[in-house]
């Protein structure tokens, strides 16, 4: 069983976020998708960064300073979508996976909301995966209580390719959390004395409100 | 009046608990006690000072925890609600979570060092979540609900602002379970089962927790909200 699929609704308009939320109720009776509300940019900008939804719907008015290839190069496995309110230039609409028009059809939109989830569900089939040893690297690191930027320098890579071992590795195991990560590595043997890391830097431990996971080792 | 195959008051209560045997949490949280013999719903809550029509709406929302078509539920008294939901967070913060923590501890008792740790160590950032989460409605959302119903001027806060910010706590305790499931080395199961089965049913409840809260408390309250700000147009 994977974890449900996260749907993220982007727009100003509490009409249209809530239309769209109760065909996506009706489409999925079982409700095994979250849906986030999303009504500005920067709420736009803190969940794409800390949810990872797989799909986006969103009114390309509400991107602000973003772009969505900004987006593709960050998440590229997420599904974007265009939810158009007006007529739009279609060269414009071509970045996106989709465009879902407020004048489409009921059956329209039903169409395309369902091959998307059945999509993003294919997609997901694949997810558990075994970790690459150097996937493996940035877990150590991570339970550790290292910072994604103490990560890249301690292992000589560049901040994104860090940020993009985490989402792999969060995807594939489908564990968001380091103290569920920590579990993960215990229970594997990923940890044992020969890979102990030494402590983090003095400078970067002290922002946690709970006890890192490095208590443990 | 309760349509949709729901109890009616002049149900039995023993009926209703062996059809539904979540609504035994629900009770004992209404300080509904057992040993009621042949009393209807509505003769037992009338007995224990509980407003019926509350406790047949909380009962409906854990028995269809899915079903959000059809949000006609009857008028709920908001203080017997807020006195609930007072009493159902003690209930999970005093006595599920920690009990749930003794178990593990107890079944993680053969296993490695550091395993036991890692699990009660997410457990227990999980237990303080929930406590965040729980200690916000007790401190914000319930003395806001208070003062509205006291007739005090409205403060700067809006219970759309907590039907926005209301997260589904029990979505971590989902990922704990698959973790476990997944991952945990057991030799022996039925321990470790038992832990689990408790974990699924502490799941659903809080998952109904939350459902009672969005789907009672925050359209009666923004019931009472339409009718201040339309009396204070009406005045001004």
């Amino acid at each position: 069983m994977s974890a449900p699929l996260k749907v993220a609704i982007a727009d100003a308009s509490f009409l249209m976020r809530r239309g769209m939320m109760s065909i996506f109720e009706q489409i999925e009776a079982g409700s095994v998708i979250e849906l986030l509300e999303i009504d500005d940019p920067e709420q736009l900008k803190t969940i794409l960064l800390n949810r990872n939804p797989d799909i986006l719907i969103v009114n390309p008015s509400l991107l602000g300073l973003y772009s969505v290839q900004q987006f593709r190069k960050e998440a590229p496995q997420m599904k974007c979508v265009a939810l158009l309110v007006s007529l739009a230039d279609t060269h414009l609409m071509g970045v996106y996976d989709d465009v879902i028009s407020m004048y489409d059809s009921a059956e329209q939109i039903r169409h395309k909301l369902t091959q998307l989830l059945a999509h993003c569900r294919r997609g997901t089939e694949k997810r558990y995966k075994h970790l690459s040893d150097r996937e493996k690297d940035v877990l150590l690191c991570v339970i550790h209580g290292l910072t994604t930027k103490q990560i890249a320098e301690r292992l000589c890579l560049s901040f994104h390719t860090v940020m993009t071992h985490r989402r792999n590795i969060s995807a594939k195991l489908q564990i968001h959390t380091t103290a569920g990560l920590a579990i993960y590595a215990v229970a594997n043997q990923l940890v044992t004395l020969s890979n102990h890391l030494p402590p983090p830097d003095k400078d970067g431990n002290g922002s946690l409100p709970l006890p890192p996971a490095s208590l443990l080792f | 009046m309760y349509l949709r195959g729901k109890y009616r008051e002049t149900d039995k209560m023993c009926d209703l608990i062996c059809e539904h045997y979540r609504v035994l949490l629900v009770m004992s949280r209404f300080g509904i006690r057992l040993g009621f013999g042949d009393k209807t719903v509505g003769d037992v809550c009338r007995e224990t000072g509980v407003d019926v029509r509350t406790f047949l709406a909380v009962v409906d929302v854990h028995i269809f925890p899915e079903d959000e078509q059809g949000m006609d539920f009857p008028e709920v008294s908001v203080e017997a609600l807020i006195a609930y939901l007072h009493l159902s967070h003690d209930y999970f913060l005093h006595y599920r979570l920690p009990d749930i923590r003794a178990k593990l501890e107890n079944v993680l008792r053969h296993e490695r060092d550091t395993l036991a740790k890692a699990i009660l160590l997410y457990f227990d950032e999980y237990a303080t979540e929930v406590s965040r989460h729980m200690r916000y409605e007790e401190e914000t959302v319930f003395p806001y609900v208070r003062a509205l119903l006291g007739g005090k001027p409205l403060e700067r806060y809006s219970i759309a602002v907590f039907e926005k910010k209301h997260d589904r706590i029990e979505l971590r305790l989902k990922e704990f379970k698959q973790i476990i499931i997944r991952f945990y080395p057991s030799q022996s199961t039925n321990e470790i089962n038992s832990v689990l089965f408790d974990i699924f049913t502490c799941e659903q409840d809080l998952a109904a927790h939350n459902s009672v809260e969005n789907r009672l408390l925050v359209p009666a309250i923004t019931k009472i909200e339409r009718q201040k700000s339309m009396k204070h147009e009406r005045t001004a």
